[in-house]
């Protein structure tokens, strides 16, 4: 099946099973590597991106359910790499990554919680993120969401 | 010396300007084979107290550094950088002796056919490099001058160096140049070190090199890994424990959308597509029966892991616990079985072409890797290239059970590169585990609240024979890894400590931290019910039990510095519970403070102060990562995780069912960091011992309720109070 989407502002047109997960479409055809897999059953958030502005984890979104759509992953948060989104640029102040892994997701899902609730409490940040990381940079994460929210 | 200059090489190569033999394990395992006990416990007290020298014995420098035209110099890593943030500490101290800025030294992953490859693993990486990374860079120093003495006929005393330049009198040419129109190296003799007082890096705040492409999700793990004319590959393994195929039908598979090839091997079944949901699709379709054990469960692990069960090797013996007389405290403690649950799944990408293989992998045991495919395929190990990538966690994961033999034999059928990766499912069940354990603790305590005696039993499953399988029938238990912190480290004068180990029906092995996370819970638990025994304070009891050996003198200074900066003595809400607990891991001490509350039946961890002395230290910040991050692995494996088994086969299969800590589990954290002797040693696994007993014994100030086996919230919960032991 033929899936029209606008990625990061791009028009792409792909031929795929049309069941496939989007993850594997923007992963593996589309060769945006950022997002990435952690579980598969949209348990840990790894593979958080927005889809006409909404945040999915698409490991389990059909590819077939975003056709037409606007996608925006990792790479498409920020404008460029000197014009860094607040919520990176926080992630760079805060030093947040051990492995690295789980960050993309939980920056995209960190961007979207402050878009809705631009001076989220500490409490608001522990309730709507219920993303997975296990090297432990949860504390950091806290830390970083609180002085993104203070960049803008 | 750079890649523009190949024949430089000559000039180093077979140069071993370094013998650094660390007393290694292989000696000590031939020394087995002559009494037995006693020896036995000498080792397990040797291995307790050593400081693990490194497994590396090629020190050409060609082998570490290469100089690039742009005058930065690159570091081949020999440690696999999984999160913890070693490459940044390897720079520091690089830039120590090359004289070069540190935004100019840039560490990659060595491969195994471009440089030196390791195991990454017992907290080691930075402690046993932190002499060897200065003496090759010192060494290329001088080597650079040599090579500049005679470019320009001056006394080598003339020539300085500075910023990735050499100078004498008005001459000056960049390390980059020079090795450029070098063709004939002659290898310095190794210099004297720079002395610690002379550090401009190592002991500062330095931020990691890698955090800028890690926020911008820049591609650098294994999954990430694209070749052209990649395809993907999916195996099936058993679902139960040593499960055989008993019948198999993958007619469904072989027809599924883009599928390329069903291979069917003796143990597994791999399907190759084009995509990997082609490729799990068409997996998902093959109907398979198992001949398997069945039955087998969660209680028949508790039963095998029991004191009395398996073999029996005495590890420590002091003064005589039977002669002291007096009441008998008695306790018993379990945990059970941990995964490692790491974010990103094993994953190798293999590229078989004509004679040579090469593998991108998210690994932790490069040694291992290559001699088990080289075994498996019968290619040389001088044919295979293992290129590590970023790993999305380690844990202690990827020493074993990479799916590198799957991939490469999937991609020489295939004839183009293939990528595997575990499902989830996958990396819960066909990976390797954590051993459940079970603790029988019992002391005596003198009139003035002294201990007399104290007892430690161990039962627990192997973690270091799936590295040494020769061993097993030599060690007889595995003391030196899974009976890692069983021994009792206080000073007392009658100690007894045994470890029982017993066969179990799947694999375990490393978890962070190995035998200390389980054996400091039971330890540092019991040290709390003896305190309360005694009626003395916990803090100033574990205080009262510190001796005058130089270690114990470090335990002693950290208890009393978290005692200060926590607030321990000092008054606190009815409503928090505070507990503390100390370990030594190797020669690194942690020692935490956690306070607790009962949130609607929940405990909830709201302060953790973690001291450690991890002796030297190269970068706080990166010490500061290492015991949050271990704080908050060690809150979600103390409160929540554990593995059972139902029918043979794991039931924890995803994050459903296997809880972890979440951002609203995370506490406020503090990190002391206390630099209690000049040599630096282990941080990433140590401060993951204290969480688990600190939580207990805050729940138990708090409650009056002992938790005696993990994961704490699951037993509170239960109500299992055994206030009798604490009677």
């Amino acid at each position: 099946m033929k899936i029209n989407l606008t990625i990061n502002n791009q028009e792409k047109v792909v031929d795929i099973d049309p069941d496939m997960p989007l993850l594997w479409l923007i992963r593996d055809v589309v060769k945006l590597k950022g997002t990435k897999f952690g579980c598969g059953m949209a348990l840990c958030g790894a593979c958080s991106l927005y889809v006409d502005g909404e945040l999915v984890r698409s490991c389990s979104y059909p590819a077939k359910m975003a056709d037409g759509k606007r996608i925006t992953t990792i790479e498409g948060l920020s404008e460029n790499e000197s014009h860094l989104h607040p919520v990176q640029q926080a992630w760079l102040d805060i030093q947040v990554p051990q492995c690295g892994y789980c960050q993309p997701g939980f920056i995209m899902a960190a961007a979207k919680l402050l878009e809705q609730n631009p001076n989220p409490s500490v409490e608001d940040i522990k309730n709507g993120i219920t993303n997975i990381c296990r090297c432990g940079t949860h504390p950091r994460i806290i830390k970083a969401i609180i002085h993104a929210s203070k960049i803008k | 010396m750079g890649k523009s200059n190949s024949n430089s090489k000559k000039g180093f190569s077979r140069r071993k300007f370094l013998a650094r033999t660390g007393t290694g394990l292989v000696g000590t395992l031939a020394l087995l084979y002559f009494g037995r006990s006693l020896i036995r416990r000498e080792i397990s007290g040797f291995v307790a107290e050593m400081e693990f020298a490194t497994d590396i014995d090629n020190f050409d420098t060609n082998m570490w550094f290469e100089v690039n035209a742009d005058n930065t110099i690159t570091l081949k890593s020999p440690k696999v950088e999984m999160g913890q943030g070693i490459f940044t500490g390897f720079a520091m101290l690089a830039a120590e002796e090359l004289d070069i800025t540190l935004e100019n030294i840039k560490v990659v992953h060595a491969s195994s056919l471009n440089g030196i490859i390791s195991n990454t693993g017992v907290s080691n990486s930075t402690s046993s490099l932190y002499v060897i990374i200065r003496e090759i860079a010192a060494t290329l120093r001088e080597t650079l001058k040599l090579a500049a003495s005679k470019l320009w006929g001056v006394n080598i005393t003339t020539i300085a160096t500075k910023d990735g330049v050499i100078t004498s009198g008005t001459k000056s040419i960049t390390y980059a140049e020079l090795a450029k129109q070098t063709t004939e190296w002659i290898a310095a003799e190794l210099p004297t070190l720079r002395p610690a007082s002379a550090f401009k890096y190592v002991g500062k705040e330095q931020k990691r090199f890698d955090l800028l492409d890690k926020v911008l999700a820049k591609p650098i793990y294994g999954i990430d890994v694209d070749l052209p004319e990649m395809v993907y590959g999916a195996v099936l393994y058993s679902p139960y424990f040593n499960g055989k195929i008993k019948s198999i039908d993958f007619s469904k598979a072989q027809k599924s959308a883009g599928v390329l090839s069903v291979v069917e091997e003796k143990e597994w079944v791999g399907i190759v597509a084009n995509s990997r949901y082609a490729a799990e699709t068409a997996l998902s379709s093959v109907k398979v029966t198992w001949d398997y054990i069945p039955n087998y469960s969660t209680n028949d692990t508790e039963k095998a892991i029991s004191v009395g069960n398996g073999t029996e090797v005495n590890i420590q013996k002091t003064g005589d616990i039977d002669k002291i007389i007096g009441e008998e405290i008695v306790a018993e403690f379990r945990t059970p079985i941990g995964f490692h649950a790491g974010m990103e799944p094993s994953i190798v990408v293999a590229d078989y072409k004509k004679d040579k293989l090469t593998l991108y992998a998210s690994v932790q045991n490069l040694t291992f890797m290559q001699s088990s495919v080289s075994e498996a395929l019968g290619i040389d190990t001088d044919k295979i290239d293992i290129i590590p990538t970023y790993l999305g966690g380690g844990f202690g994961r990827r020493a074993f059970k990479h799916n590198a033999v799957e991939a490469a034999k999937l991609s020489k059928v295939v004839g183009k590169p293939v990528q595997l990766l575990y499902t989830r499912k996958q990396e819960f069940q066909n990976g390797y585990v954590r051993p459940n354990t079970q603790h029988i603790l019992k002391g005596k305590l003198s009139k003035n609240g002294q201990i007399l005696s104290m007892q430690h039993d161990l039962a627990t499953g192997p973690m270091a024979f799936m590295a040494m399988p020769a061993a097993e029938p030599l060690l007889g238990a595995d003391f030196i890894v899974a009976g890692h912190g069983s021994r009792i480290t206080y000073d007392v004068p009658n100690i007894n400590t045994t470890i029982w180990q017993n066969s179990l029906p799947f694999e375990t092995s490393m978890w962070r931290g190995v035998g200390m996370f389980a054996n400091t819970f039971a330890i540092e638990t019991f040290m709390d019910i003896l305190a309360h025994k005694a009626n003395i304070d916990p803090l100033k009891f574990r205080l009262n039990h510190c001796g005058d050996t130089a270690q114990l003198k470090r335990r002693e200074k950290l208890l009393e510095l978290l005692a200060e900066k926590s607030g321990w003595f000092n008054p606190k809400p009815t409503d928090i519970g505070r507990g503390i607990a100390v370990c030594d891991d190797h020669k690194t001490i942690s020692a935490a403070v956690v306070e607790v509350k009962i949130e609607e039946g929940y405990i909830k961890v709201k302060r953790v102060v973690q001291a450690i002395d991890p002796g030297k230290v190269i970068n706080p910040e990166g010490i500061r990562q290492q015991v949050e991050g271990a704080t908050m692995m060690a809150i979600s494996a103390s409160l929540y995780e554990k593995g059972t088994i139902e029918d043979s086969q794991f039931v924890e299969t995803n994050f459903h069912s296997y809880k972890v800590a979440k951002l609203s589990d995370t506490p406020e954290i503090e990190v002391l960091i206390y630099e209690g002797t000049d040599k630096p040693y282990g941080v990433g696994e140590s401060p993951i011992s204290p969480i688990a007993p600190a939580i207990a014994n805050a729940v138990f100030d708090l409650t009056d309720i002992r938790l005696l086996s993990l994961p704490l919230q699951q037993v509170f919960e239960k109500g299992n109070a055994e206030n009798k032991i604490d009677a």
